[in-house]
């Protein structure tokens, strides 16, 4: 084939390919490299979160994502939905609609909104005999002593969430309150009675 | 002619072959390639003109949906990136790799074949984007239907280089090669990566994010970094007669190229755990490397008594393009810093560096090669020489009033941003001027790449002429006389 | 020297290096999150999925290209620990002096006025002191919390109340977390324009509601309709004057002489937008949100909109 008539823009075509001289990499190039990589290994110490998939900036360890978290001074429902859901629908069910020849509801129950002393005692002792909840009879139905083993804050939580959710419209309760009620009823081993319950203050 | 080449250690008439039987086996792929490669940029600098003006006046041409800022924007990057960018890096990477590995391309045709299905799936693709039918990740906006062709075409190109590099005579491998071995595997790996975890089984939530942005990074700051160098490293030592200043240093290039730069692009600011643009800037910060190593090579390489360079047009592109590499890095690593960062994401001044790096940098060195290697494959000269050195000025300055003002106002714009007390609305306006002398570097580069347009198309004509006219003639010679006697 | 294979298994190796470090770890760590309940006092689950027309409103951002001028990510460089004060109790000098024992950095009484309560008392401390504060502040009878308050231009701008993380885009396909700010961010935007009829007039012609938008008009959204004296409009439509302004009663700039009537994927654009908050407070991003937003519904479901609500079509 015939070469370019003129050779303005293209080189001579029969040029050799350029090969490529065997020059050392200059010393502070690899210096500079190793520098480079040590900044980085700190700059990811400090500022990577050691992968964790929950640390974002501008936090930069779990540590300190979790010293941030907001002081629970009040009531966790979060927490008192996920216990309410893992032990007590299991009867009472997810959406607290109560299962028959199980449990009364406690959406819209009297008794769950009602007086929070009489509330604390039932999951902590358990509760037995004949029971009338939004107008229906319940007999022969027993409770056992669910909440015994909570710690108070865990049992607030879950009452608490009892008494906000599916309509309910009831005040919390807080550990404190059920700290007093176990102070005040002391060792027990019987389950209440509903007559018990209502005798009360 | 010199037709046996000393220099190769094979060199002893048999298996050796002429440099212009390489070049002439190049010339069907290439011409598909490079034609269309010239006709996309050209369209995509008309786009880019058309978004850059829709600044000055919101509502030009913003009556009908398909030619929305939001769908003309990445038709323009679209046809610069897969139209333009990837078409011709091939096929600069296809001469290279048959050059030096001194042998005939492989199977011409099937990359011919390849290219047009390439060509398809951009056209499908940009034809989508104006349709509203754009996958919503930035660089990645065709569709997957385009996306099959795409990967076809790109599949039976990149097999074709992978043949040709195996069958070399020439045994050893230089830097190029090197560069462009990784590229034409890496594009594969990213491309069906991204398509398949963004198009076909969607992954979740800011996960398509992350995948998007390693994608584009890993286009733009790997691929497009592997091609653009491999040429520079073949094309300046080649127009200044002398070798590479040191394989080593292309060594180093080519390594912290993969092992830094292809973790680089996720943002500072990415609602992802800490750890993803923390790795992610550490691995920007690093690859001052490859820059520094770039730069310690190529001005070795040049420094060697300039006086002696035969100094075609062609050779202006890749200067051009080594300096807009080394400043589009540095400002690329620039605004990986977190301090920094905070500043500069979300402004201009990215935009500023992207046009930097694909258009400076990248665009430019290809058109270098394509304005060197079009006369050699085809065996005929530019019809218009002189417009290649116009063209390069055209580029040149036109870049230069792209982004320089871009980036200048993306600062202002970037202070402006972290200090609540200006309004936003006052930062968009301040930012106006900046973009109209922008528009102005569009204009220019737009008027560049007519130049090209015309050139190659006037070029196949000649060669249409040249070539077939001859032979029609003589066919048809052989007609006339029986068809007077009937 | 032929080591083309070395240098192709060794690039492949180096690069999907990149692969399994940013395609495949964030899909194992964060690519399978749930739903769950955040860490506010409500029992929420956060995220909620998009409702349907704000699920077809996506796909109108998506077609446009509104992620080329807007982003959606807040950024935030810090958080603020406060000390709130919300009762001052009945014993002032004791709730002082509990604070001055408590080692909070307080060392003199004449520094803190516990009076005036609910107030801040102590601003931009530490976590350690703000909590050892608001124990001995509780324990000598007043009422405190801490107060955790994101920082940074964006928080400051209105365009959020805290960073956006991984849990906002749950379920979102496609996700648009944008690279430009050529317009503001969207991250928040139903928070500070939750208007849907604004939303509307706004695509119609952005600068007749901002002046000197850059944004261009998304008249194409929308189909223009002349009212011949005396019709009535239809239910959503949007009324312009003779001049070609928004017809308002209260400015009485009319008569109103055509209605602009928003086609469905302006309706659902809007949707979508107003689908757009992110300021639930969650384990990763821990703020106090304010008081206001303890009692709406801490999700990112839209509220229905008079925009989005009605589906009547145009009238012939």
């Amino acid at each position: 084939m015939s070469s370019p008539t003129h050779q303005s823009v293209s080189n001579t075509p029969g040029s050799p390919e350029p090969g490529a001289r065997g020059a050392t990499v200059p010393v502070w190039l690899i210096v500079l490299m190793v520098l480079l990589l040590y900044w980085g290994g700190i700059y990811f110490d400090e500022n990577g979160g050691w992968f964790n998939k929950q640390v974002y900036a501008p936090y930069k360890s779990i540590a300190e994502v979790e010293a941030y978290q907001p002081v629970r001074g009040g009531i966790d429902l979060s927490h008192g939905k996920a216990l309410f859901e893992s032990n007590c629908a299991l009867c009472h069910g997810v959406d607290g609609m109560g299962k028959p020849g199980q449990a009364p509801p406690l959406a819209g129950s009297e008794w769950a909104q009602g007086n929070p002393a009489h509330m604390i005692r039932i999951p902590l002792y358990g509760l037995t005999g004949t029971i009338t909840v939004k107008g229906n009879t319940y007999t022969g139905l027993t409770m056992a002593a669910m909440g015994a083993t909570y710690s108070p804050s865990d049992l607030a939580a879950v009452l608490s969430y009892i008494r906000s959710s599916w309509g309910n419209k009831a005040s919390p309760i807080t550990a404190a309150q059920v700290e007093a009620v176990k102070k005040e009823v002391g060792n027990r081993t019987v389950p209440w009675t509903p007559e018990e319950l209502n005798a009360l203050k | 002619m010199n037709a046996n080449r000393s220099t190769s250690p094979l060199a002893d008439g048999n298996s050796s072959i002429s440099i212009s039987e390489t070049d002439v086996s190049c010339r069907v792929p290439l011409f598909v390639l490079f034609v269309s490669a010239a006709i996309w940029l050209f369209l995509a600098s008309v786009f880019g003109l058309m978004a850059s003006v829709k600044f000055h006046d919101p509502n030009f041409l913003s009556n009908t949906a398909f030619l929305t800022y939001g769908r003309v924007h990445p038709v323009a990057t679209n046809a610069l990136l897969y139209g333009f960018g990837i078409q011709a890096g091939l096929g600069v990477a296809l001469w290279i790799l048959a050059r030096l590995g001194n042998t005939r391309v492989a199977q011409p045709l099937v990359i011919a074949i390849g290219g047009s299905l390439w060509n398809l799936g951009v056209l499908v693709g940009i034809f989508e984007i104006f349709l509203g039918n754009s996958t919503g990740f930035e660089a990645l906006e065709m569709p997957g239907y385009a996306a099959v062709f795409l990967f076809l075409g790109y599949l039976l190109i990149g097999i074709c280089a992978a043949t040709t590099l195996h069958s070399r005579r020439e045994r050893r491998l230089e830097s190029p090669q090197w560069f462009f071995l990784a590229a034409l595997f890496w594009f594969a790996w990213i491309y069906s990566t991204a398509m398949l975890l963004l198009g076909g089984t969607p992954v979740r939530g800011i996960t398509q994010a992350i995948v998007a942005w390693w994608f584009s990074a890993n286009l733009q700051n790997v691929w497009l970094v592997f091609v653009g160098l491999a040429a520079s490293f073949y094309f300046i030592p080649l127009l200044m007669n002398r070798k590479l200043h040191s394989q080593y240093l292309a060594l180093l290039t080519f390594w912290t190229l993969i092992l830094f730069a292809s973790w680089s692009g996720i943002p500072n600011s990415a609602p992802v755990p800490a750890w993803i643009p923390a790795v992610s800037t550490v691995a920007t910060v690093l690859t001052i490397i490859t820059v520094l190593a770039v730069i310690v090579n190529v001005y070795k390489t040049v420094g060697y008594g300039c006086s002696q360079t035969s100094n075609p047009p062609s050779g202006k592109f890749f200067a051009f393009g080594i300096a807009a590499f080394v400043v589009a890095w540095l400002m690329n690593i620039a605004a990986a810093i977190p301090d920094i960062n905070s500043v500069l994401h979300f402004t201009w001044f990215t935009t500023a560096q992207w046009h930097l790096n694909v258009y400076g940098f990248f665009s430019l060195t290809m058109l270098g090669a394509i304005y060197y290697i079009v006369p050699l494959v085809t065996g005929m000269e530019w019809p218009f020489v002189k417009w290649v050195r116009a063209h390069y000025w055209l580029a040149a300055i036109g870049t230069i009033v792209l982004v320089l003002p871009m980036a200048i106002g993306g600062v202002i714009q970037g202070t402006k941003l972290s200090n609540p007390q200006v309004s936003f609305i006052e930062t968009a306006k301040g930012m106006l001027p900046f973009l109209k002398a922008s528009s102005v570097g569009e204009l220019f580069i737009l008027l560049g790449h007519l130049l090209l347009l015309i050139n190659i198309i006037a070029l196949s004509v000649r060669y249409h002429k040249k070539h077939f006219v001859p032979v029609y003639e003589a066919a048809t010679a052989e007609l006339k006389p029986s068809e007077a006697k009937s | 020297m032929n080591y083309g294979p070395l240098i192709f298994l060794a690039a492949f190796l180096g690069l999907s290096a990149s692969w399994f470090g940013f395609v495949l770890t964030p899909q194992v760590q964060i690519g399978r999150e749930q739903q769950a309940t955040n860490t506010v006092n409500t029992a929420e689950m956060y995220p909620q999925a998009l409702p349907g027309l704000a699920n077809q409103g996506l796909e109108v951002y998506r077609e446009n290209g509104c992620v080329y001028c807007h982003s959606q990510q807040v950024r935030q460089n810090g958080t603020a620990v406060n000390v709130l004060l919300s009762d001052a109790g009945t014993n002032a000098t004791a709730v002082v002096e509990a604070l001055l024992k408590a080692n909070v950095g307080v060392t003199n009484a004449d520094e803190v006025n516990v009076s005036g309560a609910p107030k801040i008392l102590l601003r931009d401390t530490t976590v350690e002191r703000a909590k050892a504060a608001v124990t001995a502040l509780n324990g000598a009878g007043a009422k405190a919390s801490v107060e955790l308050q994101p920082l940074g231009p964006d928080i400051a701008r209105g365009w959020g109340t805290r960073r956006t993380v991984a849990a906002d885009y749950l379920y979102e396909h496609t996700v648009f977390p944008g690279s430009q700010r050529v317009g503001p961010d969207l991250a928040n935007v139903a928070l500070r324009l939750p208007d849907g009829n604004w939303q509307l007039r706004h695509l119609y012609s952005p600068a007749a509601e901002v002046s000197g938008s850059p944004m261009p008009a998304y008249k194409f959204l929308f189909e223009e309709r002349k009212l011949e004296p005396g019709q009535r409009a239809s239910g959503d439509a949007i009324l312009l004057n003779a001049s070609g302004e928004f017809f308002d009663p209260a400015k009485n700039n009319g008569p109103a002489v055509s209605e602009i009537i928003p086609k469905p994927e302006a309706k659902a654009l809007v949707a979508y937008l107003l689908s757009r908050r992110a300021e639930t407070p969650l384990f990763v991003a821990p703020m106090t949100p304010p008081p206001a937003a303890n009692n709406s519904s801490a999700t990112n479901t839209p509220a229905a909109t008079a925009a989005t609500g009605s589906t009547n079509a145009p009238a012939k």
